[in-house]
């Protein structure tokens, strides 16, 4: 995932690699001169690669700079230095991401100098070497600018994957479930331990819905008739579904909107009804569009956060934060957590189910419901969780990545998951030691989004993706009803996902995605399950509320239709004293802790600050193109500290193989915190001691 | 039912701790002290004291706290302590209006709102105070915190005559005082600047000037009468020492005079002085004028002032009112912008003594503000010494303290003079914290050092921030008895501290050789980049030279000292408290290892004991750790739900569960 040199790439500390690319770069220095790279540089193509063009350059903008080859493929763009020994594949992603030429569009003469800006906001900046080697220049040039018109960013690259595919089976880590067959959501469902609830086949064919999955979970005691018949009442039929079932009871639900256009009976309305209060007497509907930007919000605050991280960005350092300020992107940010973190309180600690409804159900539902189950579920910050989340709620719930990302070149272009991500890292900052991931995975899982090697971010629905993985080329295919192949199940093993990380990956760079400072002793998973009365049982109708701009309504019916008698009738018998009495309003005055606010704070609950100070600019990810902001990006010092103390154990190993570890881990001196200075001492320290 | 409250306060009267020399002045009880949390407000009963030393809140849960917090309580200042010295601004409410009160009363408020300095916010309701106690203690308040007072009433002499000096100084971890020739010799030494120049003590006893400490250094070939000449002005002063051999200096400017004869004579007597430091080609000063072209006082009061806003919040929803604007509201304070122009100026000067083997003579008028502010700045970019704690409490002790930072003044201490309040200290505080945040393995010291550290300032226990000058020190401290006649502090203008007259013979004092580097500022400019950019490109090493990154993006708020008292700011179990821990238990077991490895070298057997350590036994720290640990209240889920009632508590749910089946039944 980098250009080629060594500053930009997230995962090499620049300070290792220079010595060594001093050194390689003088001995190689002739090579490029030989105007044969052709077939040295063919040899490090990918299977099914071509060079469309090459030209020799100097890697500008970083110290020192770089010469090499700059090449276009028909993938990708890539530099390689002289010399550069090679040794996994580095993606460069799909080459839609040429966005600005210099000079000028129209190449009326050969250029000096390209930049090419990345939209995961890196910057390629070569210069060409003057002298004999010109057209070369003005052929690569050209070749970039018509391989990003005529790419097509839905096209997989399937090399890789055909290459790949008997290794990764091998691997040893249990994978990813995709969520693609029934046994990997009734495991799912186990593992949550959501015993009210079942997973439907009822979409097997995808005829329910094309951008819903093929199983999900539904009450266990609603019929998968009735489901069908529920779910034709919502917008693109996208019902109610249980994302996550918190351990206390508590369930939380995601569905589309309203099909308000629809004529339900009696009957449909009743199991609309039940799918949604699944059996709870008390349910609360979010309406997630309530104070969360639009898409078109979102699309516009990331152009104009990209504008503003370009390194050419003119903004004067003075105004640097009124500017950041303009693009919203914090504020959107801050929204996003606020809610998440309300939901998540009323999920957990007021143990009450949540109804997520948004109208397409297939962008801030997942975000909400994503952030949600990271603030409340201890398993869902460990690696392993955080894939299989992303999996469940985006890639198998149907959000259309291809659109959202750009690539279908329709106006619905909205980065809803890279809002996600910079959520996550607001996360993984405020509480560094509660996540298994680093920053690191989150920036490689950011970058994944434009790599065509899997198709996990190339598809909009789980039917498309599905099909794919069956029929090659067979996209452009129109859906009919009446499809009625499900895809062949040997398929699947062969359908690589972006979660093989070690497609691209080194095993060195996938262990920096371990967060060094996770200690998974802060989040016990000891929820104490409640006794629950009410669950399940076919009651008499029940409270909804409505939670909206952060206060909770009463709400007399949940579905919008006129003859929905049921609740209708009852509930107004059931409505609940009158919200706030002037009785317990003096109480809360006079200080005297009102009786809900005693409740205690459930063990593993993440409460995220989102105040204006408390929402910070990622940095590594979004400066990554600014040659001044790229240093300093290295590991932060308790990896550097972690590495230390694995190197100090195995030498202590191997010198007393007979003490067991815990003697010496115990073991602590008592009167001094050594501080980092020092630490830097024992680490020269070191150094020496092994060189003597 | 507040019968009963006041009832059980009498009962459980909680004890006022004094500190010596301290005394009660007036108190109040049945005071309700209001916390802050989520939307609503809670209020707890006690007493309202003032002593002469501090504002304390004696509430009825006191004894409540657990080992865990009292571990790390302040040993000085309690939770509800407020130093005289720390108010900033109070205010009383009357009838929901707030006022700012000062000077006599005709009405007292039925609620009491006291901003402090270090940021914290009180309130306080005396509606439930008998009457006359409300007259006693909000005037009582006032007048001990806001009347301008004489130095000899200071706390801190009343505390030095009580409590005996009994502090034992443990040699090795000693920070140097400056107060001996032998300190600036030693420094002289250490930082090899003994050969140009030379520890003077011509103005022991302050027999030269008052402004200036008992000893200090000057050039070699600087004669010592040119010292007396102008009572120490127009005398380059000299702060440090590079390895390349070229040294910071600093001098104060000439008294500004009219007449052209005794202009003629300062000339030639400055003239006469460069001589001595610039000799081209062995010696080249560049002179760096921080009275014009920088910033000015005025500028950073102001700022500070806006800024300080930000985070003085009164009430939870003015807090969130603002927080939509955070960023440009944190930008037109210009507080950010100001701390990254100091930053900037330090590297200039850095970048002349590394890259260009340049003296730089810093200027000022009483090179007692910028100046400390600036050469302290710089030695702490290339001193490592200077990142240590002993060596930056040294680096305080000889840049400020001894520079003749007139703290007494600027921190306001005596109320006499609020024009001359600027928080040239706390800035270079936050410039510091700057370099701490981006480059923490370089600094011995955090951030909660810095913070504690800007606290000290408002505590008069400590002499160290609270006199004008060594002098004023010396004799008020040592000769007390003798009670000196107080040099009222003049207030100077701060704008146009050279006039026309001394412009041009500052101009003269550069001469045509170096004019070149004044006028060509886009070259300077260059020079700056260049050093800026390459320095930033290559691996840091931290023994090094350290600079900082000065882009929009890189300089940040402080957090931890402004956003502590904020209960909305709090992350529980998170934020960088969370990793510190992680870091220790890290480091401890790093080291035991290392022990470990040491001894099979020596085998030598080390005794061992179990270390209890510090953060283990309290697993989820706040993000508020070590300032706000009792904000306990908090810990609940925060939700600002105005129908949050209306779901009622469990018992209800189970009631209503009850009802259900019955009606079922029926």
């Amino acid at each position: 995932m980098w250009w080629g040199g060594r500053g930009q790439s997230f995962n090499i500390a620049p300070q290792k690699e220079e010595p060594e690319m001093g050194s390689v770069q003088e001995s190689r220095m002739p090579e490029p001169r030989s105007h044969q790279p052709s077939s040295c540089l063919a040899s490090r193509c990918l299977p099914g690669e071509q060079i469309l063009a090459w030209a020799p350059g100097v890697r500008k903008g970083l110290e020192p700079e770089l010469s090499g080859t700059l090449i276009c493929t028909n993938f990708r763009v890539t530099f390689q230095p002289c010399g550069w020994q090679q040794n996994e594949v580095r993606w460069l992603g799909g080459l839609s991401r040429v966005q600005l030429l210099r000079p000028g569009s129209l190449l009326k003469f050969i250029p000096e100098e390209i930049m090419i800006h990345g939209r995961d906001f890196r910057l390629l900046r070569v210069g060409f070497e003057a002298g004999g080697l010109e057209p070369q220049a003005f052929q690569v040039t050209m070749a970039i600018v018509q391989a990003r018109a005529q790419s097509n960013p839905a096209q997989q690259y399937s090399g890789i994957t055909l290459s790949k595919a008997g290794q990764a089976s091998g691997s040893r880590k249990p994978p990813v479930p995709l969520m693609e067959t029934a046994e990997d959501w009734e495991t799912e469902r186990k593992k949550q331990a959501a015993r009210g609830w079942r997973v439907s086949t009822v979409n097997e064919r995808f005829d329910v819905a094309t951008s819903l999955p093929r199983y999900f979970w539904v009450p266990n005691r609603i019929l998968d008739s009735e489901v069908r018949r529920a779910f034709g009442h919502f917008h693109q039929g996208r019902g109610p579904r249980l994302s996550w079932h918190h351990p206390g009871g508590s369930d939380l639900l995601r569905c589309g909107g309203f099909y308000t256009a629809s004529d339900p009976n009696k009957e449909d309305i009743r199991a609309v009804e039940s799918m949604l209060q699944a059996g709870h007497s008390d349910v609360v509907l979010v309406d997630t569009m309530d104070e969360l930007p639009s898409l078109a919000d979102v699309q516009l605050a990331h152009l104009r956060l990209r504008a503003l991280c370009l390194p050419d960005s003119s903004v004067a350092e003075d105004k640097w934060l009124s500017a950041l300020e303009g693009t919203r992107w914090l504020d959107y940010i801050r929204a996003c957590l606020r809610k998440a973190s309300d939901i998540s309180v009323l999920v957990t600690s007021r143990v009450r189910s949540v109804i997520l409804q948004e109208r397409g159900d297939r962008d801030l539902n997942g975000l909400l419901s994503s952030l949600v189950q990271l603030l409340s579920a201890p398993e869902a910050r460990t690696l392993f969780g955080f894939q299989s989340l992303v999996q469940r709620e985006w890639v198998a719930a149907g959000h259309p990545f291809l659109t959202r990302l750009g690539g279908t070149g329709a106006s619905e272009e909205a980065p809803v998951f890279l809002l996600f991500l910079d959520c996550v890292w607001q996360l993984l900052q405020q509480f560094p030691a509660d996540f298994e991931f680093s920053e690191f995975f989150l920036l490689a899982l950011h970058d994944s989004v434009r790599v065509p090697d899997t198709l996990t971010f190339l598809r909009n629905t789980p039917w498309e993706r599905g099909k794919q993985s069956g029929q090659l080329n067979s996209y452009t295919q129109v859906y009919t009803p009446g499809y009625s192949q499900p895809p062949a199940g040997n398929s699947f093993n062969l359908q690589l996902s972006v979660w093989d990380w070690d497609l691209r990956y080194s095993n060195a760079q996938i262990l920096q995605f371990q967060n060094p400072g996770y200690d998974p002793e802060h989040c016990p998973d000891s929820w104490l399950p409640r006794p629950q009365p009410s669950f399940m049982i076919p009651g008499p109708p029940s409270s909804v509320w409505l939670f909206s701009r952060g206060a909770l309504t009463p709400l007399n019916q949940l579905c919008p239709w006129r003859d929905s008698p049921s609740l209708l009738a009852v509930s107004s018998r059931w409505l609940p004293r009158p919200a706030i009495s002037s009785e317990s309003l003096a109480d809360q005055e006079w200080g005297l802790p009102s009786h809900w606010g005693a409740c205690p704070l459930p063990p593993g609950l993440l409460l995220p600050g989102y105040l204006g100070p408390q929402i910070r600019f990622w940095r590594r990810c979004y400066l990554r193109g600014r040659p001044e902001v790229q240093m300093g990006l290295s590991a932060p010092t308790i990896s550097g500290l972690q590495d230390e103390l694995s190197h100090l154990q195995e030498l202590l190993r191997k010198w007393t193989p007979r003490i067991s570890p815990e003697v010496h881990s115990k073991k602590r001196d008592p009167h001094t915190i050594l501080n980092p200075t020092e630490i830097v001492g024992i680490l020269k320290g070191r150094a020496e001691g092994d060189l003597g | 039912e507040i019968h009963t409250n006041e009832k059980e306060v009498t009962e459980k009267e909680v004890t006022l701790h004094l500190l010596p020399g301290e005394q009660l002045l007036c108190e109040a009880s049945t005071v309700l002290k209001y916390v802050q949390e989520d939307s609503c407000q809670h209020g707890v009963y006690g007493r309202l004291v003032c002593t002469d030393f501090k504002i304390a809140f004696l509430g009825d849960d006191e004894s409540a706290l657990d080992n865990d917090e009292t571990q790390f309580k302040n040993k000085v200042v309690g939770e509800n302590d407020i130093t005289l010295h720390c108010v900033d601004q109070i205010y009383g409410v009357f009838d929901e209006k707030k006022k700012t009160l000062f000077g006599q009363l005709k009405k007292y408020p039925e609620k009491l709102i006291i901003h402090c300095k270090d940021l914290r916010v009180f309130q306080f309701c005396l509606r439930y105070t008998k009457e006359e106690e409300v007259k006693r203690i909000v005037s009582g308040i006032i007048h001990h915190t806001q009347a301008p007072k004489l130095l000899k009433r200071l706390f801190l002499f009343s505390y030095a005559t009580a409590a005996q000096n009994n502090t034992v100084t443990d040699p090795k971890n000693h920070t140097i005082m400056f107060d001996t020739l032998k300190d600036w010799c030693w420094e002289l030494e250490r930082t090899k600047g003994n050969m140009k120049y030379k520890a003077v003590s011509v103005n022991e006893g302050y027999k030269v000037c008052e402004r200036l400490p008992a000893y200090f250094v000057v050039p070699t070939p600087l004669p010592e009468e040119n010292v007396q000449r102008f009572q120490g002005h127009g005398i380059p002063i000299w702060c440090w020492s590079c390895h390349n051999g070229s040294a910071l200096l600093k001098m104060s400017a000439l008294p500004k005079e009219q007449d052209d004869g005794i202009l003629q004579i300062q000339k030639s007597f400055l003239d006469g002085v460069y001589k001595t430091i610039h000799r081209p080609p062995y010696e080249i000063v560049k002179t760096e004028d921080l009275s014009s072209n920088f910033l000015s006082l005025q500028e950073i009061q102001t700022a500070y002032s806006k800024f300080k806003q930000l985070f003085l919040i009164d009430n939870s929803t003015e807090f969130w009112d603002t927080d939509i604007k955070w960023f440009s509201l944190l930008e037109s304070s210009s507080w950010l912008d100001i701390i990254r122009r100091c930053l900037k100026k330090a590297i200039e000067i850095t970048e002349c003594m590394e890259a260009q083997n340049m003296n730089v003579l810093l200027l000022e008028e009483n090179a007692s503000d910028l100046c400390c502010l600036i050469s302290s700045l710089v030695q702490l970019m290339m001193d490592p010494h200077c990142r240590t704690r002993i060596g930056f409490q040294s680096l305080i002790q000889k840049e400020w303290v001894m520079g003749g930072h007139c703290f007494l003044d600027r921190c306001n201490h005596l109320r006499q003079n609020d024009k001359e309040e600027v928080p040239v200290f706390l800035l270079f505080l936050d410039c510091v914290w700057q370099l701490v945040h981006q480059h923490p393995p370089a600094f011995e010291f955090t951030e909660t050092y810095l913070t504690v550290l800007s606290d000290s300032l408002y505590i008069p226990i400590f002499s160290t921030f609270f006199f004008n000058s060594p002098h004023q020190k010396d004799t008020n401290m040592h000769q007390r008895q003798l009670s000196l006649p107080l040099t009222q502090s003049k207030s100077s203008p701060k704008r146009g501290f050279f006039r026309e007259e001394t412009d041009h013979l500052i101009k003269n004092l550069l001469g045509k050789r170096i004019s070149k580097l004044i006028n060509s500022s886009d070259e300077l400019q260059d020079n700056f980049r260049e050093f800026y950019d390459s320095w930033h490109s290559k691996p840091t090493d931290y023994h090094g030279l350290l600079l900082p990154h000065i882009e929009g993006p890189e300089i940040k708020v402080w957090a931890q000292r402004y956003l502590r008292w904020i209960p909305e700011a709090q992350i529980l179990g998170g934020s960088r408290v969370a990793t510190m821990s992680k870091l220790l238990e890290m480091i401890e077991e790093v080291q035991s290892l290392q022990e470990k490895i040491d001894e099979r070298h020596h085998s030598q057997q080390a005794p061992q004991a179990e270390a209890p350590c510090l953060l283990r036994n309290s697993a989820r720290l706040s993000s508020l750790f070590p300032f706000a640990l009792l904000q306990r209240h908090s810990s609940k889920p925060v939700l600002p739900t105005s129908g949050w009632k209306a779901l009622g508590d469990e018992d209800d749910l189970a009631k209503r569960e009850d009802e259900f089946v019955d009606l079922g039944d029926v």
